[in-house]
């Protein structure tokens, strides 16, 4: 049987851009070559932060209400939102406390410091290893694509709406290549007082 | 331990009372007395260090703790139970916060930690009450953003017309700054501008209300903690038979490493004899 | 110690036993080294972390703090080198504040390989422990299994063969920091051009008995030359079907905030009527 990693399919990114974050994800949900479901968002929201979730489709689901009641309850018992470098050693702590029964989802975080606003994004693998970047962090079936597509297109300072286009196409085109991930996506650009959320069109196949 | 009876030793008199609580709190009345000022940029713990015989060697007494690199705390009472909730709160700020988020406590989750083991000693089976009040001191960073608290002050100011006062509204986790909390025996805990605690405490507070002023400095809220101090100390004071401790700007010289980006020193520090004799000289 | 929660344990073993394999973790692939010299030592790590072969993180950072006169390099999975050196450093912190004193580079050492013995090496962190503490300047090597090492110069990790190459042609005893920390980052760098599994930069760190002094990114040999030209779309490129925004002050429409009265403080025992 194929890697508990790749049995239902997936792609997430994000990226830093000037004083603004994005995160996005593909939106297939698949049990090998067959596709179950196009509408299975892998990025969570939880206030001002954001998480990505690609692995294990019954992982990711019961990772995103894990983190989600972890997060509510930091809220009322500290009366204010995470941030997100908090946030991001919340997850590695949580991902390692099963370092030997690990969750098979390999998480993304991104979001802004509430203090001074400065983007920040990173990712983990599997028990917890934090992935600082100051760049591009890449999730899923379509990682190898992602990193080559990133690696070509990002560059420092994007405006939001070129962080939008850089984002989307890296991501569109990752997952054109990738037989498990696509059949559209979420994407996230997230700045210091709004956050924007588009539906892109992708290959239906 | 089935085999041992364990009834809570804490329980309710007909009256509604606690008694146990009671006698707790008459032991922490009886303890040398202690005192805690908040200031705009940080917060000052003061205690007298009395030996019961001329011979103790004072220096081996300490009586104001570190608990994480940006709290402090001190007591009045009963010394070995608050060598217990000492380490209690060392331990739990790093399993029950910074092992998970990877950074120390804010002082109010600090200040619930603590007093949920206090509680919890009115309720169990087989212990009795700590003998203990804590005055505890921390700065907290805040996640607001900087500048916000201008921008709030200047809706406010056109919300009402009345002229803005300094409301002495600082700290906390959101906005960040300096907290000074008191948690007592029973578990309950007070957020407090200055205060003191122990057999002087009405008297040390008369004149911390008369002495007390919104926007004090640091320096200033170590003068008059000193001053308080005099008021109701018994024995001589001078840097052995003083303790001071202090949260204000972060010490980077006691970091021991350089390089490491967003490193900073502690903001608690306790003072030296040497440095407390210096407070006197200029009393 | 961490107190792991097993509960998926069954469940991925059964996995396994279908055929299924194991996921791989981050490893940090690595070249560390360490040298001791005249009145301290010298810590030195490339910054280069793979996952099989993708290169996961090209600067990520493999120096660890224990204490401030204690750091630790790591080799070996990612995950647990991060993990294992942040709860010694922890343990370390609470005792150090009880005992008053320093702590000393064989607690360190001690309690790294009683916790990894502890595990039979199933914690795959593979460690450089250097510190200057009260009995003197101690350089060691921990294995994932528990066992220890006492040396003058250590390397550690997949480039470990490059590195010590370096030193057993230029080591000498008593050398000065300067000739330490070249030594150090030459090892380093032998092993981040001829080894795969290690790349990028190379992080020194410079522990005497009064001061740690970490320098980050002391060598880049490898940086990126900017792109000449530009892949930068334009905008409306992205064909979308849908789009919302949240804005900050919209907020306000769903929540309200209310500053509540707090009571007066100062009742003996609390007793809400």
């Amino acid at each position: 049987m194929s890697s508990p990693f790749s049995i239902n399919g997936g792609a997430c990114v994000a990226m830093v851009g000037k004083d603004c974050v994005a995160i996005a994800c593909d939106l297939r949900l698949g049990l090998q070559s067959l596709t179950v479901s196009n509408n299975f968002p892998k990025v969570f929201q939880y206030g001002d932060v954001f998480l990505g979730l690609t692995g294990l489709a019954t992982d990711v689901a019961t990772v995103s209400d894990l983190f989600r009641y972890k997060v509510n309850m930091y809220r009322l018992r500290e009366e204010r939102g995470i941030a997100p470098k908090t946030f991001a050693n919340l997850v590695s702590s949580s991902l390692y406390e099963r370092r030997f029964g690990p969750y098979f989802v390999s998480p993304v975080v991104a979001g802004l410091d509430p203090k001074t606003g400065e983007p920040f994004i990173c990712g983990f693998d599997s028990i917890g290893c934090i992935d600082f970047s100051k760049d591009f962090i890449v999730s899923g079936t379509a990682t190898d694509q992602l990193f080559g597509m990133c690696e070509s297109l990002w560059e420092p300072d994007l405006a939001p709406e070129d962080l939008f286009e850089t984002i989307s196409q890296a991501l569109l085109n990752a997952v054109d290549r990738d037989a498990l991930s696509g059949w559209g996506a979420h994407v996230y650009i997230i700045e210091k007082d709004k956050v924007t959320k588009r539906l892109l069109k992708g290959r239906q196949d | 331990m089935a085999d041992r009876y364990s009834f809570s030793l804490t329980t309710f008199s007909p009256s509604g009372k606690l008694v146990q609580i009671e006698y707790a709190l008459n032991a922490v009345n009886q303890g040398v007395t202690a005192l805690g000022i908040k200031a705009t940029n940080g917060i000052v713990l003061a205690t007298e260090k009395k030996s019961s015989s001329p011979l103790a060697d004072p220096s081996s007494l300490s009586k104001i703790s570190l608990i994480t690199p940006n709290i402090g705390m001190v007591y009045s009472g009963m010394g070995p139970d608050y060598r217990v909730l000492v380490d209690r709160a060392r331990k739990v700020s790093h399993t029950g916060y910074k092992r998970i988020y990877n950074e120390y406590p804010p002082t109010r989750i600090l200040v619930q930690d603590v007093a949920r083991v206090m509680q919890e000693a009115t309720q169990s089976g087989g212990v009795r009450p700590y003998g203990v009040s804590l005055l505890i001191a921390g700065w907290d960073e805040g996640v607001l953003p900087e500048g916000a608290e201008e921008e709030e002050a200047k809706t406010e100011a056109e919300g009402d017309e009345t002229t803005k006062k300094p409301t002495g509204k600082t700290g906390g986790t959101l906005k960040g700054g300096p907290m000074l909390y008191q948690v007592d025996p029973s578990g309950s805990y007070f957020p407090w501008k200055a205060t003191a605690i122990g057999k002087s405490a009405t008297t040390a507070k008369t004149f911390l209300e008369k002495r007390y002023t919104e926007g004090l400095e640091l320096e200033d809220a170590i003068h008059i903690a000193l001053l308080t101090l005099k008021e109701t100390i018994e024995g001589e004071m001078n840097g052995e038979t003083i303790e001071i401790g202090i949260v204000g700007p972060p010490a980077d010289h006691l970091l021991g490493v350089e390089g490491v980006e967003g490193a900073r020193g502690p903001r608690f520090r306790k003072l030296t004899p040497h440095e407390i004799e210096d407070y006197l000289t200029n009393l | 110690m961490p107190g792991f929660d097993f509960s998926n344990y069954n469940r991925n073993a059964a996995l396994h036993a279908q055929g299924v394999p194991l996921p791989k973790a981050t490893s940090t692939g690595t070249t560390i080294v360490g040298c001791i010299f005249e009145g301290g030592v010298v810590i030195a790590a490339d910054t280069r972390a793979t996952s099989g072969p993708i290169v996961a993180d090209k600067n990520c950072e493999k120096l660890h703090y224990i204490s401030p006169n204690i750091w630790c390099a790591g080799a070996g999975t990612a995950a647990d080198t991060e993990f294992t050196t942040a709860l010694i450093s922890s343990q370390l912190e609470l005792h150090s504040l009880s005992t008053g004193r320093k702590p000393r580079v064989v607690t360190c050492m001690t309690l790294l390989k009683q916790h990894l013995f502890r595990y039979q090496g199933h914690i795959g962190a593979y460690l450089v422990v250097a510190g200057a503490d009260s009995t003197g300047v101690h350089l060691f090597t921990v294995h994932a299994h528990g066992s220890t090492d006492k040396l003058p110069y250590v390397t550690m990790g997949s480039g470990s063969l490059a590195a010590m190459s370096v030193f057993e042609t230029q080591w000498k005893a008593k050398m000065t920091q300067d000739e330490a920390v070249k030594l150090c980052s030459e090892a380093i760098l032998a092993g981040i051009f001829n080894d795969l599994g290690s790349g990028s930069n190379v992080d020194v760190a410079v522990i005497t008995p009064d001061k740690t002094t970490l320098k980050r990114n002391y060598i880049k040999p490898n940086e990126r030359t900017q792109k000449l030209k530009s892949y930068k779309f334009a905008r409306g490129t992205t064909a979308v079907l849908n789009e919302k925004i949240i804005r900050k002050e919209d907020l306000g429409n769903f929540v309200s905030v209310q500053e509540i009265h707090v009571a007066e403080p100062g009742d003996k025992m609390e007793v809400d009527v």
